[in-house]
């Protein structure tokens, strides 16, 4: 299984579209996370100037995680397998010793290893960013405590996992990528959106919101230290909730996981591989 | 193709291990390596792909899969590597279901096109393939070695050509040093002398023990490496036999004047099957042998005899007639 997940470290690593999507995810991450806000207009803003120093830094990078990264992880995701589909090299690696779950395992172990690099780029870039800020503003840096940075670097790789998985869903189910990207965009940006804005006036929806990615997703990163502002102010993704508790988003995180990659399995177990 | 060497394909550089194995003892039913009974694949219940396949192939032969394009060959393969699921039927490849891992583990397989990581190199796409059939990584420069890709190894395989993809696929089925090597059209895309090399290559492999099951629609390729053949046509194996099995005996043919009165002459002979004309062109079915006492006979009835030789079927001839579907064939 170690060889078969370094197999699959390979293609990810030696993949331009990887490297690319962190390139893009840690520049605008920031970038709409510090240089936008800050240099429009930082007094404004509820928390001020300090939302954007460093003991702030955790919950300011949180707060890009649930939709823009999750875009990101997506993408990941759905290259992961959907690739596969194009390049016909699925065949391959079902002909060999491995057997089609221990194939998807290893695929699903490396994803989720190569979104490490994702979180701590963005963490990275942000304690840069916020450290630079103090500076200019000549403010103290108090850093987060590391307990609090590391709980914030785990739910943050759970968000994008979720995000990954959904992906490698969408991927496999469309047997490519184009499409698998399309619908997930979609999903992310126009299907949630709109039900959870039906579902103000629309009783039997409101269970549907309480499931949802991107309502779990930004209810754990404002129980590890987003602001519901920033959440609420992000332009295109942002979310004004319904939020609900921490342990019910981590539960349902973790459920949307498990039900994608069971899904997965089983689509990629019994189908024919043309 | 830039960088081809003058020969593609070194044949007996590499052959241990699971080769050692192998055997060229007679048949047995322990010494079929694929076998598949009543093999059957229909998609949505209306279009039948492959129809009550019965195939069996020895160890340590090759095994010529023929039939026109969309016949069902490249179903079968993908069927016997547990790619794709049978809607009826049995099908056990090395003692093991298909798909088993057990089984693929000693399965080399280039099934249609080969296909690759675009991004990476010839070598690191063999070092993927090596490292999820848990074999050792110095296997890939010999298998490099073997189909003389050594000098493009480290390219990305987006720039390979065709005959190096082929090349490149053929040496990843033979990575795990397999018993058994299943390959679907492997001179796709190949230059003729390329395509003879690669005849010549799965010959060498069999010699050297191993099985090798190989599909195709060029007759030639089937005709000159295969011991048997196996004849697939709209789903049905239609036949399956050596070479000399499918072409028939030899007979002869004969230009005779008159024709009518050859025939009855030849027909009144012991010995002959069966008389039939076409063209002008008496067939005969007859040990070749007795050619001397045919002319003599025709002669002494006073008939001029023009041609008289002896004849077997090409393997085109017994697949025309097998297959309606002539026109696919190359």
């Amino acid at each position: 299984m170690t060889r078969s997940v370094t197999a699959e470290l390979l293609i990810l690593r030696k993949r331009a579209a990887t490297w690319i999507l962190l390139g893009i995810w840690t520049f605008l991450g920031i970038f709409f996370a510090y240089v936008i806000p800050y240099a429009l207009d930082p007094e404004d803003s509820p928390g001020g100037v300090g939302r954007f120093l460093p003991e702030s830094f955790v919950g300011n990078v949180l707060a890009g995680f649930p939709f823009f990264g999750g875009v990101f992880a997506l993408m990941l995701g759905v290259f992961a397998l959907g690739s596969e589909y194009g390049w016909d090299t699925l065949k391959a690696l079902f002909t060999q010793r491995s057997g089609r779950l221990q194939v998807f395992a290893a695929k699903l172990a490396a994803l989720g290893i190569v979104l490490i690099p994702f979180v701590l780029a963005i963490f990275i870039a942000g304690a840069v960013a916020s450290y630079v800020i103090a500076q200019i503003e000549d403010a103290p840096a108090n850093w987060p405590s590391a307990w609090m940075l590391v709980r914030a670097i785990a739910g943050g790789w759970l968000i994008l996992a979720v995000w990954a998985a959904l992906g490698v869903l969408l991927g496999v189910v469309s047997r490519g990528t184009s499409l698998a990207i399309g619908v997930g965009i979609l999903y992310a940006l126009v299907i949630e959106g709109l039900l959870s804005a039906f579902a103000d006036g629309v009783g039997v929806l409101e269970p549907l919101t309480n499931v949802f990615l991107r309502a779990n997703g930004y209810s754990l990163a404002t129980a590890l230290g987003a602001s519901t502002y920033t959440i609420g102010s992000s332009g295109p993704g942002s979310y004004n909730g319904p939020f609900v508790a921490s342990g019910q988003a981590l539960a349902v995180l973790m459920a949307l996981i498990v039900g994608f990659v069971a899904f997965t399995a089983l689509k990629l177990r019994r189908r024919d591989v043309a | 193709m830039s960088a081809a060497p003058n020969t593609i394909f070194s044949g007996r550089s590499d052959l241990d291990g699971a080769v050692a194995r192998a055997q060229h003892d007679s048949p047995s039913d322990g010494e079929y390596v694929v076998q598949t009974r009543g093999l059957t694949k229909r998609y949505d219940d209306a279009i039948v792909a492959v129809d009550d396949l019965d195939l069996r192939v020895r160890r340590g032969e090759v095994y010529g899969f023929l039939g026109p394009n969309g016949a069902g060959k490249t179903t079968t393969l993908r069927m016997l590597l547990g790619l794709v699921r049978p809607t009826s039927g049995h099908a056990e490849v090395l003692g093991a279901p298909p798909g088993a891992p057990r089984g693929l583990a000693r399965i080399g397989a280039m099934v249609e096109a080969s296909a690759f990581y675009p991004h990476l190199s010839g070598r690191d796409n063999l070092r993927v393939l090596a490292r999820y059939a848990g074999v050792p990584e110095r296997r890939i420069d010999a298998v490099l070695e073997q189909v003389k890709l050594n000098a493009r190894a480290d390219d990305r395989s987006a720039r390979y050509s065709l005959g190096m993809k082929q090349r490149l696929g053929v040496a990843a089925a033979l990575l795990k040093d397999p018993e058994l090597l299943i390959l679907d059209e492997p001179t796709n895309g190949l230059d003729p002398a390329g395509m003879a090399e690669m005849r010549e290559f799965i010959r060498s492999l069999a010699d050297a023990g191993r099985t090798v099951m190989l599909s195709s629609h060029l007759m030639g390729e089937v005709e000159h490496v295969s011991d048997r053949v196996g004849v697939i046509s709209a789903g049905s194996l239609i036949a399956e036999g050596t070479l000399d099995e499918l072409r028939g005996r030899a007979g002869l043919r004969i230009r005779a004047e008159p024709l009518a009165q050859a025939a009855r002459v030849v027909g009144e002979l012991s010995g002959v099957e069966a008389v039939s004309s076409a063209d002008g062109v008496l067939e005969i079915t007859v040990d070749t042998l007795q050619a001397p006492t045919i002319n003599r006979a025709l002669v002494e009835a006073g008939i001029a005899v023009s041609e008289l030789h002896a004849h077997t079927a090409s393997l085109e001839d017994v697949f025309l007639e097998l297959t309606t579907n002539g026109d696919d064939v190359s």
